[in-house]
């Protein structure tokens, strides 16, 4: 089963370089809302990669990491939501805010609705 | 003045304190030769896999070598969330509107807190009804637990948990646990004693009367923390 | 062995730093989440030093429900350290004169 321990340090490097691009990500953007996107995207991607190439290495345990997998592929977008909702409720201001602001609209639209 | 006298002070006690600690080596095993069980630790470590048959040697000293213990320490958290409550608690009437949490969450929060809810309940009572195989137990079960229904919390404004259902079940769970100990009395031995039989190793029925105190422990954490909750989220000053 | 020394003492200079931040800040929801950081970097350690019971304590409780029960209760006091109204006793001098 040689093939198998290739494949799975595969799946770890390219987890591990996903979620060190994020890192970057996050040093480098300027605005609150860049950073939550490349946070969000590239550190779930590289930790279930990270959790499938694990799953890999040692086969018993591949039922486990699949369940761990789609937690976090459900939970962790969900919490980047919440807290992209609360920074522009909160007031946060975009980076560039002439260009692209396609929330404002509707913000102003639904005050007291329960959206 | 007083600016200096605390600064002096604490020089102070940091000096005592840094020379105690600098003749202790840290990272040096205390334990001495295992094989000869010199100390405490060796013995505990020698005879929890034979005699006792549970796999969790830290679970073993919680519940079954220094058992009274635990149970000091389930008073301390029962004192702390009933003070809380007591000062806090105040019973709703209908129609009124003093909450903290005004809005509803987003569509999405919605259906993914519906959706993941269950999932940690199920993974909470895991870890307390394994206690005794896996790393965990139940303070660590009880709280998580209690952050599920957090997250439910945060995401309906009008989720409520029914104190009378939190008090019953923080009452009997602490009720069971010591009278597995007064059982012990009964049954001719020492207080908290193991007077079940032990199974064979990692089984699920296994070490006796660790599984049933876990248990107990893990339904009481969960159904504290849960009404602290409650209580606080519950409560608006007038302002 | 050095790989050992340079890893141990970054987690405790973010520890440090977090904690004195945690104690300067005027804004206390600052403070709050400095708090967590401490809580997230000590569960850490503890999983490194082979304890995994301590570390899933200190991560549920330390991480999630600490830090909500302390945003709860600056809610409702005040989000700033130095806004407090104290009420001060007034002066001997002022009394004897």
């Amino acid at each position: 089963m040689e093939i198998l321990k290739y494949i799975g340090s595969f799946f770890v490097l390219l987890g591990s370089i996903f979620l060190f691009l994020g890192a970057l990500g996050i040093y480098r953007m300027p605005d609150v809302y860049n950073r939550l996107q490349a946070g969000t995207k590239s550190s779930t991607l590289g930790a279930m990669s990270m959790l499938l190439g694990i799953g890999f290495l040692q086969p018993d345990w591949m039922v486990k990491m699949i369940v761990i997998i789609i937690f976090i592929a459900v939970s962790n977008p969900l919490s980047s939501h919440a807290l992209a909702r609360g920074a522009y409720r909160a007031g946060l201001s975009l980076f560039q805010k002439e260009k692209i602001d396609a929330y404002e609209k509707d913000y102003k639209d639904m005050e007291d609705k329960e959206l | 003045m007083k600016r200096a006298f605390i600064l002096l002070l604490l020089v102070v006690v940091g000096w005592v304190l840094a020379d105690t600690f600098s003749q202790i080596n840290f990272g040096e095993s205390r334990m001495g030769d295992i094989k000869q069980q010199e100390t405490v630790g060796a013995y505990y470590l020698n005879n929890t896999v034979e005699k006792l048959s549970v796999a969790n040697v830290v679970t073993a000293i919680v519940v079954n070598y220094r058992g009274f213990d635990t149970l000091g320490e389930v008073t301390v958290l029962f004192l702390a969330a009933s003070g809380l409550a007591s000062i806090l608690y105040r019973r709703k009437k209908r129609g009124e509107h003093d909450v903290m949490i005004l809005k509803n969450s987003s569509q999405l929060l919605q259906t993914g807190a519906k959706l993941i809810f269950p999932a940690i309940l199920v993974l909470g009572a895991y870890v307390f009804i394994h206690g005794h195989l896996t790393p965990g137990g139940g303070f660590q079960g009880g709280a998580i637990i209690a952050s599920g229904f957090l997250l439910m919390f945060m995401a309906y404004k009008d989720y409520h948990v029914s104190h009378n259902v939190l008090t019953w079940v923080e009452s009997v769970a602490g009720i069971l646990f010591v009278s597995v100990g007064i059982w012990g009395l009964i049954s001719g031995a020492t207080f908290l004693e193991n007077v079940l039989g032990t199974g064979t190793l990692n089984d699920l029925i296994s070490g006796g009367v660790i599984p049933l105190i876990y248990i107990a422990v893990g339904f009481k954490v969960a159904a504290e923390l849960t009404g602290v909750l409650e209580t606080l989220l519950n409560f608006k000053t007038e302002k | 062995m050095i790989f050992n020394i340079i890893f141990f003492s970054l987690l405790a200079i973010i520890i440090l730093a977090a904690a004195i931040y945690a104690v300067v800040q005027k804004d206390l929801l600052y403070a709050v989440i400095a708090t967590g950081v401490i809580s997230l970097v000590l569960s850490i350690y503890f999983f490194i030093m082979q304890a995994p019971d301590v570390a899933l304590t200190e991560a549920a409780i330390g991480i999630a429900l600490t830090t909500i029960i302390f945003v709860i209760t600056i809610r409702n006091t005040s989000r700033r350290e130095d806004e407090i109204p104290v009420n001060k006793e007034p002066d001997r001098e002022e009394e004897t004169k």
